[in-house]
């Protein structure tokens, strides 16, 4: 009689596996069956292409299938580029949208069988370490002349398609006009007014700090002085400027400059400028991957990204283009913004520690 | 004999090969990370990893975090469960709903909820300006085990008010004719037979306060109060990535929870009573005076306030304000986010997958959790304890590291079994993930089944699928029906799984909810947070319905 249990056991433990399986199955053979197709139509098309030499197929190679991109946000611009490059060569592109830590840790984990064709960065620093691992593919963009002055790198495997640059944001209900420096910040009038994002989450403040420290004479010694006049971390950057906008902090010390602009460009009471004795401005690297399943779709989409549309979107979306032509009238301009000068290989060497030290000053 | 002995173990083997298939070979490959370095086993940096100083404090605040929310949702579980299941309460069967919200709330928003009701210039001090700067007073470790208490709370409730509910009145009643008290009646015979649920229970709380990570990060950072989970994520999501070292500490936290959950055991084996037999019982009910219901109402409002109220004040608000900076200000109101969100399509659609995804996971897991439970039931010894050990395991660590380890494993064996990158990844992470949910709602309804009801089945000429599906389903559905909630609320609204696993293009509702706070705009986030608990709280009083309806037939 017990066995009829176990049967009855027995039967519910295969139908649910076959339950599972049944429910999984149906989009996984869809999957192959499309990446498959991308695998063999793409190459053979090329082939089309290059035998018959139509003249519109030399400005655009006829792509098709699927790129897949992992990008951080503005969820916004990627969403919009993501449109423009489907509409402009038919390539689905598939995204997945997260932080630099999200993508960094979906990267380590899909080691086995690679997924991402391109990956984008927010910040410099990291996509040099991925290039230092040797996971990155050299190609040479169209419109590589027009971009801005190293935001491609020597080996040309990382691609500043746009930027953002950090500087002081602050809630003018709280504080009506500002414009201190750096180290003025520390006075006493602005104690516990002031605000940071969590440089192990936000890469560009963590960029920052290191430019800070390789870059100026006493870099640690502001960082040390704004803990004693009460600065806090309340998360990564948008968490961060959230504490500014609610009024809870006045001033927000390396705060991402396109949230600032696109809140202020809805009406919050903030205000934003880049001390005088300078900034770090952060290039946001596109990569393309040496293990891309889709190779050309992820050089047409590294094309496209400095194409005159992407760019504008960009520009749109309250970054600084990534090509030295393309001017935006939303927000300071790259010649207007004061920098620190940046050693990249000394800063990367530091970036990590000196983010830890800031976080470790304001327990 | 063999053949009888061999058909005995087989349901209990095929269900340890199932759980070890998708519990134990995504572990080892992320703790494989840990130990094999270079192609080379090593032990040492992993040790070196788990001694170091630094942990010792975190690991002390951890603890500390956990006692202290076990004890103070007892304190709010405790009466509210008495008052649900014993008095005439009872009959308002809504508040059961009512008191999931609190469960159904993201825990970063509803921690988030607080800070802004409590922050300077926050909502409170918008409300009360007179009352100055005493609301920051919040900030502080009480603040902290009150929030993540006030979030795990029902899992205690849910536990204690079904067991109230399987006590019969006559064990009371004959405690009362032979001349006790009250007070003596609760002591002596109320709380020891309810000794081995909330044993359950109380695990069940502590070690989600251990795992948990949205509130300690959100809230636990502000005040200083550094918590172990928050390391273990660093290591996997900031450069360098290092997943061998998150996997490395979070044995630490598996070996604590081992140890609990042991101790549970031992506590739970040793004070079950079989308190449903066929004898038939009604259930006790305490008419309270009309002195007695006042207060009993006014307890469950204030739980109501706090654990629901404060939060849902901020978030709703926020969802509604117009300007963040300007705050509760005549003219500063807006619909225009939910307007916003209900014309988006890719709103709409991260509801619809997030729907999906829990009552698929749930329907799962109750399935396998079920029948997990039954077979360690029937089996002893060593499969006894595997076969349990392994499917609370999930449970135990923080699921960051289990998410990872099934990322790893998945996309290593993707030639064979083309399931990374779909949809279906994803209900099976979660179907692993919610596991235990299940088997410890199970196995707290099955320790207060007697046996006799078992054999009296057999004896009527039973067979054991008949007596499976007339005897013990009907006694055990209350559990597994718990279980179904809990894990389709959590299911709907869980964050860390979905921001890492989820396929591209794929949104759910709680990476739609964090991509708008991280880059877009906050008060759309709360809108589509407002309408995610509005969503799950009719599914679930519809589901209570139908349940209710097949019960009655």
């Amino acid at each position: 009689m017990k066995r009829s249990i176990i049967c009855l056991l027995l039967v519910l433990c295969l139908c649910l596996s076959l339950a599972a399986c049944a429910k999984t199955e149906v989009p996984t053979t869809e999957t192959p069956a499309k990446s498959q197709n991308t695998e063999t139509t793409a190459p053979t098309q090329e082939e089309q292409a290059s035998t018959e030499e139509t003249p519109a197929a030399e400005e655009t190679p006829a792509l098709s299938g699927k790129v897949t991109v992992y990008m951080p946000s503005p969820a916004g611009l990627a969403d919009k580029l993501a449109e423009a490059f489907t509409a402009k060569t038919g390539v689905e592109v598939e995204q997945f949208q997260g932080t630099t830590g999200e993508i960094l840790a979906r990267l380590e984990a899909e080691q086995a069988n690679p997924v991402a064709d391109v990956v984008i960065l927010a910040s410099w620093s990291d996509g040099l370490s991925m290039k230092a691992d040797g996971q990155l593919e050299s190609y040479t963009p169209a419109n590589a002349d027009k971009v801005n002055e190293g935001w491609i790198d020597s080996d040309n495997t990382l691609f500043g398609y746009s930027a953002s640059a950090v500087g002081v944001i602050y809630n003018t209900t709280v504080v009506p006009e500002l414009n201190a420096d750096w180290s003025e910040l520390a006075d006493a009038k602005y104690k516990d007014m002031i605000a940071i994002p969590d440089p192990e989450k936000s890469g560009a403040c963590k960029d920052f700090l290191a430019g800070l420290v390789t870059g100026t004479a006493d870099g640690e010694a502001i960082m040390q002085s704004w803990a004693d006049n009460g600065l806090t971390v309340p998360g990564a950057n948008k968490a961060a400027l959230e504490a500014v906008t609610t009024g809870e902090k006045g001033i927000l010390i390396a705060g991402v400059d396109y949230n600032a602009y696109s809140s202020m460009a809805k009406g919050e009471p903030l205000n934003i400028y880049y001390p005088a004795s300078g900034t770090v401005v952060n290039p946001r690297p596109a990569m393309i991957l040496k293990t891309a399943p889709n190779m050309d779709n992820a050089k047409a989409f590294i094309d496209f990204l400095f194409s005159d549309e992407a760019q504008q979107l960009v520009a749109d979306a309250y970054l600084l283009p990534g090509r030295s032509d393309v001017q935006c009238e939303n927000r300071t301009n790259l010649a207007d913004i004061p920098q620190i000068p940046t050693d990249w290989d000394k800063m990367m060497e530091v970036a990590s520690d000196t983010a830890a030290k800031l976080n470790s000053l304001c327990k | 004999m063999r053949t009888i002995n061999l058909s005995k173990k087989l349901p209990c083997l095929s269900l340890l090969a199932l759980l070890t298939g998708l519990i134990l070979c995504p572990l080892i490959t992320v703790f494989a990370k840990a130990v094999i370095i270079d192609g080379r086993l090593d032990l040492y940096q992993a040790w070196q990893t788990i001694a170091s100083s630094e942990n010792v404090q975190t690991v002390c605040n951890s603890l500390l975090l956990g006692v202290c929310v076990v004890l103070c949702s007892t304190v709010i579980a405790v009466p509210t469960a008495y008052l649900l299941a014993r008095t005439q309460l009872k009959k308002h069967s809504w508040l059961d709903i009512i008191f999931m919200i609190p469960f159904m709330t993201p825990p970063y928003i509803a921690s988030m909820g607080w800070i802004l009701f409590m922050q300077k210039k926050g909502l409170f001090q918008q409300l009360f300006p007179a009352t100055g700067s005493w609301s920051e007073g919040f900030f502080c470790f009480g603040g902290l085990v009150l929030v993540m208490s006030l979030h795990v709370f029902p899992f205690l409730m849910t536990m204690l008010k079904n067991a109230m509910l399987n006590i019969p009145a006559s064990l009371e009643e004959s405690g009362a004719v032979f001349g006790a008290g009250l007070g003596l009646r609760l002591r002596k015979i109320f709380a020891p037979l309810l000794t081995g649920n909330y044993a359950i229970g109380a695990l069940l709380v502590f070690v989600k306060t251990l795992s948990e990570y949205g509130t300690p990060y959100t809230l636990g950072r502000r005040i200083g109060f550094y918590v172990f989970t928050t390391d273990i994520h660093r290591y996997s999501t900031t450069a360098p990535i290092d997943f061998g070292r998150s996997a490395s500490l979070s044995s630490i936290l598996v070996c604590i929870c081992m140890a609990m959950w042991l101790m549970q055991n031992y506590i739970t084996n040793k004070t079950s009573y079989r308190l449903v037999s066929g004898k038939g019982s009604r259930p006790a009910q305490t008419k309270l005076s009309a002195v007695g219901q006042t207060g009993a109402w006014l307890w469950v409002i204030l739980v109501v306030l706090i654990a629901i109220g404060v939060p849902y004040f901020s978030i709703i608000s926020t969802s509604l304000i117009k300007l963040r900076g300007y705050g509760l200000a005549a003219g500063n109101f807006t619909l225009d986010h939910y307007k916003e969100l209900l014309t988006t399509p890719k709103a709409l659609s991260s509801i619809w997958k997030s729907l999906f995804l829990a009552v698929s996971s749930a329907t799962i897991c109750s399935v396998i959790g079920t029948a997990v439970v039954a077979a360690v039931r029937r089996s002893r010894g060593f499969f006894k304890k595997a076969l349990e050990g392994v499917s609370l395991l999930p449970e135990m660590l923080p699921s960051i590291v289990l998410v990872i380890g099934i990322m790893l494993f998945w996309n290593a064996i993707y030639k064979v079994i083309p399931l990374y990158n779909t949809i279906g990844i994803m209900v099976l992470a979660y179907v692993v993930l919610y596991l235990p949910y299940t088997v410890q709602y199970v196995t707290s309804a099955f320790t207060q089944i007697n046996n006799n009801l078992l054999q009296a089945g057999r004896v009527f000429g039973g067979t054991p699928a008949y007596v499976f599906r007339r005897v013990t389903l009907p006694m055990i559905s209350r559990g597994i029906f718990a279980g179904w909630m809990m894990i389709f609320i959590i299911a709907f609204r869980e964050l860390v799984t979905a921001s890492l696993i989820a396929p591209p293009n794929t949104l759910v509702v709680s990476t739609y909810i964090n991509r708008e706070f991280e880059q877009g705009s906050v008060s759309l986030g709360m809108a589509m947070a407002v309408l995610c608990v509005l969503i799950t709280t009719t599914a679930l009083l519809v589901f209570n319905r139908v349940i209710g309806k097949q019960k009655g037939a």
